[in-house]
């Protein structure tokens, strides 16, 4: 209960992070023209690695605090993340999510369906965005960015369990493996 | 479900909630500016003895450098103090400490807010007197401004020169170029030149009159032949914005 806690936390900490730094750093946007968004990866990770408690509170508190950092009406960018990252919850058992490649166009789909959803709910709540082309040019850039993003976030959660968890318990497997007799003929 | 819920909510506890989950990020700002701060003053003292020499002789050149930023600077805060002093109005020096995190929208959060006098629709200008923007969102120690190009930050300008007064609005295809806006509703029957100076007309009341906005760079008749539009190149760069001031009496 206690390790279902402080994951939840340690989540809830880093999505805060990630929300604050597009927003608050500025050298993204006076480097690439425009500031990326890293959420959608943020969610695709969730939902490969973590239970359907941890999407859905990951979609409600990313999407609420993007939102309050934003012109955006409130509460327009929890569903495009919940979906995301629910629908590679769903399937994450068929298809290949430990496949480095996979990850990579795992984010970059989820990039681009994020902001497809964002730009059509908009829309529908009558808010004036101002979209062009060139969106279209910096969506698939930003999808780029996603895609190398959830392989980052993957290895990062791994090394985390490395550091602070005990390692896993394998009766049938030796401690120190030269130490283990070998028998039968050479 | 949570969607519909924030979604039919009435618009004003909308609001409030939103300042309120924006109000989260204030602990991080603060860390932010203080970590800012502490790097400044670390990156400014070497810990290394054997770069010491090195840094010694590029000392002299680095003076150099730093003597010419200096200059640059001193006549860029002489020439806003001479603006402070010309202008009839009220300033407040402010910060700009974050932006939108989305690219549709325009918007600059500045770190100054009710408790320190500011209101709502009050008018920004750069350091050196060029309009910016205007102030919509105001919390107790933050405020928010839309920036001109933004979809919600339209109003009345003229042509310095004619004395012709249209609408300053944002561009109709999304430009990257943050210096890009669109002066439309000008009469058909009136020479629009490039480089025709912009200003605000005053009307509405929205902002003083006589602010400089840009020039003009290119313009044409709107497509049903009523009027003309013009793409204006304003004077402020807005993607580099660092400071701002906010008329607080105008």
């Amino acid at each position: 209960m206690t390790f279902r806690i402080s994951k939840m936390l340690l989540l809830l900490i880093g999505a805060y992070f990630l929300t604050f730094i597009q927003s608050y750093w500025h050298w993204p946007r006076l480097l690439l023209g425009f500031q990326p968004d890293l959420t959608p990866a943020f969610l695709v990770f969730v939902g490969m690695t973590m239970g359907a408690g941890y999407v859905s509170s990951m979609a409600l508190a990313t999407g609420l605090w993007l939102d309050s950092l934003s012109a955006n009406p409130f509460g327009i960018s929890v569903f495009p993340l919940f979906f995301v990252g629910w629908v590679v919850f769903c399937v994450r058992e068929k298809i290949m999510t430990r496949e480095f490649m996979a990850q990579i166009y795992l984010g970059i789909i989820a990039s681009l369906i994020v902001f497809l959803f964002q730009l059509i709910l908009l829309r529908m709540f009558s808010a004036n965005p101002m979209i062009g082309w060139e969106m279209v040019f910096w969506s698939l850039l930003n999808a780029f960015f996603c895609g190398l993003f959830v392989p980052l976030f993957t290895l990062s959660h791994k090394a985390f369990g490395r550091w602070f968890s005990h390692p896993s318990y394998e009766p049938n497997k030796w401690l120190d493996n030269n130490r283990q007799i070998v028998r039968g003929k050479d | 479900m949570a969607l519909i819920v924030l979604l039919i909510i009435p618009g004003i506890a909308r609001a409030k909630l939103k300042s309120t989950i924006g109000g989260m990020f204030l602990p991080a700002i603060g860390v932010s500016s203080v970590g800012n701060n502490v790097l400044g003053v670390l990156s400014s003292k070497s810990l290394n003895p054997v770069q010491d020499e090195i840094i010694d002789q590029a000392l002299d050149s680095d003076l150099k450098l730093e003597n010419i930023h200096l200059r640059a600077e001193n006549l860029r805060l002489r020439a806003a103090a001479d603006w402070g002093l010309r202008v009839p109005w009220k300033t407040k020096l402010a910060q700009v400490i974050g932006r939108d995190s989305f690219n549709w929208w325009r918007r600059v959060k500045l770190n100054l807010g009710s408790q320190h006098g500011i209101r709502s629709n009050q008018p920004l200008v750069s350091i050196e007197g060029y309009l910016v923007g205007r102030i919509t969102e105001v919390g107790l120690k933050t405020s928010w401004a839309v920036l001109l190009g933004d979809p919600n930050c339209r109003f009345s300008a003229l042509i310095k020169s004619s004395r012709q007064q249209g609408g300053i609005v944002s561009p109709r295809r999304f430009n990257s170029n943050y210096r890009i806006v669109e002066l439309t509703y000008l009469p058909n029957d009136i020479e629009v030149r490039p480089g025709n100076l912009v200003v605000t007309s005053g009307l509405g009341g929205a902002f003083p009159k006589e602010i400089p906005v840009g020039q003009v760079e290119d313009s044409w008749l709107s497509r049903d032949g009523l009027y003309l539009e013009a793409k204006v190149k304003i004077h402020a760069d807005l993607n580099r914005l660092e400071e701002v001031r906010i008329l607080t009496e105008y």
